[in-house]
């Protein structure tokens, strides 16, 4: 199945005031594969999902989602195939309760308004706030609207799930729930973060950005075992890897 | 900054008001609407000199208030917002117009009657569109204007810059309160700073309102707001609107609180 599959080629992108944020990126993420995207602040790791999105559009290069390259006439086709999470919830929720937000995707595509409510509620069960339903977004918590933020994403059932620090603001219960639902989400996933521990466990396949520019590309196994490696690009091995700091075994990524 | 933090807690009280779940909450929105409107007409309607006859409109929002269950003094203290104005507009009439009438054995110039006038007709008006949202919503009282076939620009203009406002007002407040804690110990905000802060104020609110756009785009919007309900007009929302437009009329034509009076006296006669 090629039409879930996400292509990059020399993807440039510089912001209106000349600053270069993403600089000849190329890569390929296929069907079901799911990537997480790591470096420093500022790496360029927001830019580069927005541009996946069709929100920013590329000074050089180009983006394809499946064999449709992403162009302001393709862009209606795209964005009902893929969901984006963006790194501030307040950015995403606008309603005046949690409901409405959740059905604000499914209400656009006219869908009728009993399966609008089963796939809010579906959505709000999965991640575990479902009694949070009536109340108004800005009145949560941080990790509560970040919650809501992916409940409002899902319940479009995206093909394609891109999310930009999905855990950040999570206390661990839910980061543990929201780390379950996204290993039960079948297709392609696109995750950024700097929870390299959730990285680890969630993606194969891991492609380390620095300065807008890819490191490297490989195998999450590898990639996150190398300290050398993420040292250089200002990151740390995932704690599931570093050895225990109390039975005092000389860590490794402190040459 | 607490104020300003307050005011935006205060805008979305009608918001809450709006899902409570009342008699009058669950009827039509365009027949709410319709009277509103209506309503606004006949007191709009009124001669200046006439005062008496106007006080029979009070008894709209009253029972309003009533019913809907709404908290009356937090709705009134938006209304009293309003009353500065009106003084400032109406302050003068008192000084144009010294033509003096005799009301109950007590001589005033007509300035003040219209003056006054002036003023219950602000309060009236005002408290009844208040009303309207807090016991409609904003979403669904957009779905009653397009179906009185307002243009979808328009209501949609009106329904973005209703959420907008609370959007940027949060990004105002969170500004403010990253200057406050880092500058305690002063009043307010230092002359120096105005210009830096307000140009701050207007990228960051500019900026946050895109991202808003953007990620409404990101999610299948078009340019048309649906909110999911697509309620039919029963007879009760019928005999709602009938009922308060016969009302109107009456109060409108007869001076109801004089014949009251009069039926009064006549009674003890
Ligand atoms: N609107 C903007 N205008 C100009 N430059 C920007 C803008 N947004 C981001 N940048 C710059 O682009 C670069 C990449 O930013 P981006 O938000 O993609 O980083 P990031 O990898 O997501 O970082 P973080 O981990 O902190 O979220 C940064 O150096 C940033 O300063
Ligand atoms: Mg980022």
């Amino acid at each position: 199945m090629s039409h879930h599959k996400v292509e990059v080629k020399n993807l440039h992108y510089t912001y209106p005031d000349g600053h270069k944020a993403v600089n000849d990126l190329s890569f390929q993420i296929h069907h079901g594969e799911s990537v997480g995207i790591i470096g420093a602040n500022g790496a360029g790791k927001s830019t580069l999902l927005l541009l996946l999105m069709g929100v920013l559009f590329p000074s050089q290069g180009e983006v394809c989602v499946g064999d449709v390259h992403v162009t302001k006439k393709t862009l209606p086709n795209i964005r009902q195939r893929m969901g984006m999470v963006f790194q501030d919830p307040d950015d995403q929720l606008f309603m005046t309760t949690v409901y409405d937000d959740v059905a604000f995707g499914p209400r656009n595509y006219k869908l009728d308004e009993k399966e609008v409510e089963q796939r809010v509620l579906q959505a709000l069960e999965m991640v575990g706030i479902l009694h949070l339903k009536d109340r108004a977004p800005f009145k949560l918590s941080g990790g509560e609207k970040r919650s809501a933020a992916i409940a409002s994403v899902l319940s479009m059932h995206p093909d394609i799930l891109i999310m930009d620090e999905p855990t950040a603001a999570l206390d661990p219960k839910s980061r543990r729930r929201v780390m379950r639902l996204l290993k039960s989400f079948e297709h392609t996933k696109i995750i950024t973060s700097h929870d390299l521990d959730m990285v680890f466990e969630l993606c194969d396949r891991t492609i380390v950005i620095n300065k807008g520019e890819i490191v490297v590309d490989g195998l999450s196994s590898e990639i996150l075992a190398n300290a050398e490696l993420l040292d250089t690009c200002g990151l740390e091995m995932p704690l599931g890897l570093q050895n225990c700091p109390i039975c005092g075994i000389t860590v490794k990524n402190e040459k | 900054m607490a104020n300003i933090m307050n005011s935006l807690y205060d805008m979305r009280l009608l918001d809450d008001l709006a899902r409570k779940e009342t008699f009058i909450h669950r009827l039509h929105p365009m027949v709410k609407l319709v009277i509103t409107i209506v309503y606004l007409i006949a007191v709009v309607s009124f001669d200046r000199y006439e005062i008496g006859a106007l006080l029979s409109f009070l008894f709209y929002p009253v029972l309003v208030f009533a019913f809907a269950e709404l908290p009356i003094a937090s709705i009134l203290k938006r209304v009293l917002l309003i009353e500065p104005f009106i003084i400032g507009i109406g302050i003068l009439n008192p000084f144009f117009d010294h033509q003096l009438i005799v009301i109950g054995g007590i001589t005033i110039s007509r300035g003040w009657v219209t003056f006054l006038s002036l003023f219950i007709k602000c309060g009236l008006t005002v408290t009844a569109a208040l009303l309207l949202i807090a016991t409609t919503g904003m979403d669904r009282l957009a779905g009653a204007l397009r179906m009185l076939k307002i243009p979808r620009l328009f209501v949609l203009q009106l329904l973005l810059t209703y959420r907008y406002i609370s959007v940027l007002m949060e990004e105002v407040a969170r500004t403010l309160r990253a200057y406050s804690l880092r500058a305690p110990a002063q009043q307010g905000i230092h002359r120096s700073v105005w210009g830096s802060l307000a140009g701050q104020l207007i990228l960051r609110t500019f900026e946050r309102a895109q991202r808003v756009y953007q990620a409404m785009c990101l999610r299948g919007f078009t340019g048309e707001y649906l909110t999911g309900v697509n309620e039919k007009i029963k007879t009760l929302d019928v005999a709602y609107l009938v009922a308060w437009i016969l009302f109107f009329a009456v109060a409108r034509i007869y001076n109801i609180p004089m014949l009251i009076g009069l039926l009064i006296t006549g009674v003890i006669k």
